[in-house]
């Protein structure tokens, strides 16, 4: 295609130029019912999964419906989406904090025939556009990451198991019969992009082998103090090595103290460390941000591999699913998935979700590893360890 | 990867345009740069910046942080702006030479 100018001069760079004006203020973009009535609001209600209402002082109404998206869309979806709203919402709509989109409307007559339609679009290969749920003590979309589609350090991708293991967990996002909400969140490497150090359930892509590193090119294009401080286990030191007769400054990976996190390939392009059978997934589970009852908790590492298996995951999406449903079955009212492993104690966790306990769930890093032990003579037999 | 050739000088450069090699480093290098950046004119102050990142490179085989770059020229970010409008990494460091930033940049 030919080249279209947007009226930037590449000669003059600094020309006409807009800076520093930030996003445009929210309050430009409020339907009028929220305008109206922002700070009164008296009390909400869920009327059925994806479905809210918003009462005000007023007495104004404002029903929400929720509706699970992809994250990752074109501009075609999102014209659609535009297209709904103009239809029914006066062109308003929002985003949530966990990528699902909401379209809000003042009566139910209005709501009824905006979910109708919403239910009646489906993508060519069958699944829905536009999903309604994601409310309550169910589970809401996943946070998520680039993966395979964009980044390069990834040890999994993101769009893909995602929609493998949302497919899986289709029912409870358009369902409220969980004990309480189910966060899931997933990051394609350590660096934990996103919620998975702080959602019930986290899927963590994780390496198994030391980088490589590219000798003949290191020193150019890396800095190599910055390799060697990006290490969290001290296992690179700078070195002196001959390329062609040549002397140049490089590094050596201790193998023996190295722990794949891929830090130094982050700080230094010439040790990458990505491999097709040696990467794969860690699940971490018991994590929440709110203060509801306990306090925030950090999830915490219950399977420390699992392969690489796509396009669907299965194994990945049946261990979910299995932590899930009994999950389900066993917690009190209210109870997130952390409080309840925290209350029947972990090794009931493992027991009841029939997980293998490994030695790589024991904590080995520094002083803060030994709070993670038991000192104390408290336990339950179980019978899961052979 | 690309090689670009300048006033009779050949240069190996990334996709963004960073030398792929210090030592590859001169003159017609900066001449080269100051196009593509939006530089008009190398006045004494471009000087003092690229001298002092070439020296602190040598020195300590990394580029100095934003901070140590301003207290030792005693340009505020703002005028490093203004004399590199991309930015002291994207503008100051590829015209020094020196490698690519990393990280979550």
């Amino acid at each position: 295609m030919a080249f279209i100018s947007s009226g930037y001069n590449p000669s003059k760079p600094m020309e006409d130029r807009i800076t520093d004006i930030g996003p445009r203020s929210f309050e430009d973009f409020y339907p009028p019912v929220i305008k109206k009535n922002k700070g009164k609001w008296d009390y909400h209600e869920i009327l059925k999964p994806g479905v809210l209402v918003h009462v005000a002082e007023s007495g104004d109404k404002v029903f929400t419906v929720r509706c699970g998206t992809c994250r990752l869309m074109s501009v075609s979806l999102l014209r659609e989406a535009c297209e709904i709203a103009d239809k029914y919402c006066g062109g308003h709509l929002r985003f949530t904090t966990r990528n699902n989109i909401e379209f809000m409307v003042t009566d139910e007559k209005t709501m009824e025939a905006m979910i109708a339609d919403l239910e009646s679009r489906k993508h060519a290969g069958g699944s829905f556009k536009f999903p309604i749920g994601g409310t309550g003590a169910g589970i809401s979309n996943i946070i998520h990451t680039q993966g395979w589609v964009h980044c390069h350090t990834p040890a999994t991708d993101a769009s893909g198991p995602v929609k493998c293991v949302m497919d899986e967990m289709f029912e409870y996002f358009q369902s409220m019969k969980l004990p309480a909400m189910l966060r899931i969140s997933l990051a394609c490497c350590l660096n934990m992009c996103g919620a998975v150090h702080c959602s019930d359930i986290g899927i963590v892509g994780i390496h198994r082998k030391p980088p490589i590193v590219e000798t003949e090119i290191i020193d150019n294009i890396c800095e190599v103090p910055l390799a060697v401080a990006a290490c969290p286990t001290g296992a690179i030191k700078p070195t002196k090595v001959e390329v062609e007769g040549k002397k140049v400054n490089s590094v050596i990976v201790n193998p023996e103290r190295c722990m794949y996190c891929g830090n130094c390939y982050t700080m230094c392009p010439a040790m990458p460390l990505a491999s097709g059978q040696g990467d794969g997934i860690v699940l971490m589970v018991g994590g929440k941000v709110s203060n509801r009852i306990s306090m925030p908790m950090f999830s915490k590492v219950v399977v420390a591999y699992i392969p690489n298996e796509p396009p669907r995951w299965p194994t990945l999406t049946k261990t979910i699913k299995h932590i899930v449903e009994v999950y389900a079955k066993e917690a009190k009212k209210y109870e997130r998935l952390g409080e309840w492993a925290e209350r029947i104690g972990w090794e009931k966790f493992f027991e009841v979700c029939g997980l293998e306990f490994s030695h790589h769930c024991i904590d080995d890093f520094r002083d803060p590893a030994y709070y993670t032990w038991r000192q104390s003579s408290q336990f339950k037999f179980t019978s899961h360890v052979e | 990867m690309a090689i670009v050739e300048f006033k009779g000088k050949t240069f190996d450069v990334d996709e963004d345009g960073f030398l792929q090699k210090f030592e590859d480093w001169c003159e017609e290098w900066v001449e080269y740069v100051k196009d593509s950046e939006g530089i008009k004119e190398l006045s004494p102050e471009h000087r003092k910046v690229i001298d002092f990142l070439q020296d602190y490179y040598k020195k300590n085989g990394i580029a100095p942080m934003v901070r140590i770059l301003s207290k030792v020229t005693g340009f505020k970010l703002k005028h490093i702006y203004e004399l590199f409008p991309s930015g002291p990494g994207k503008g100051a460091c590829k015209m020094a030479g020196l490698p690519k930033p990393t990280g979550c940049v």
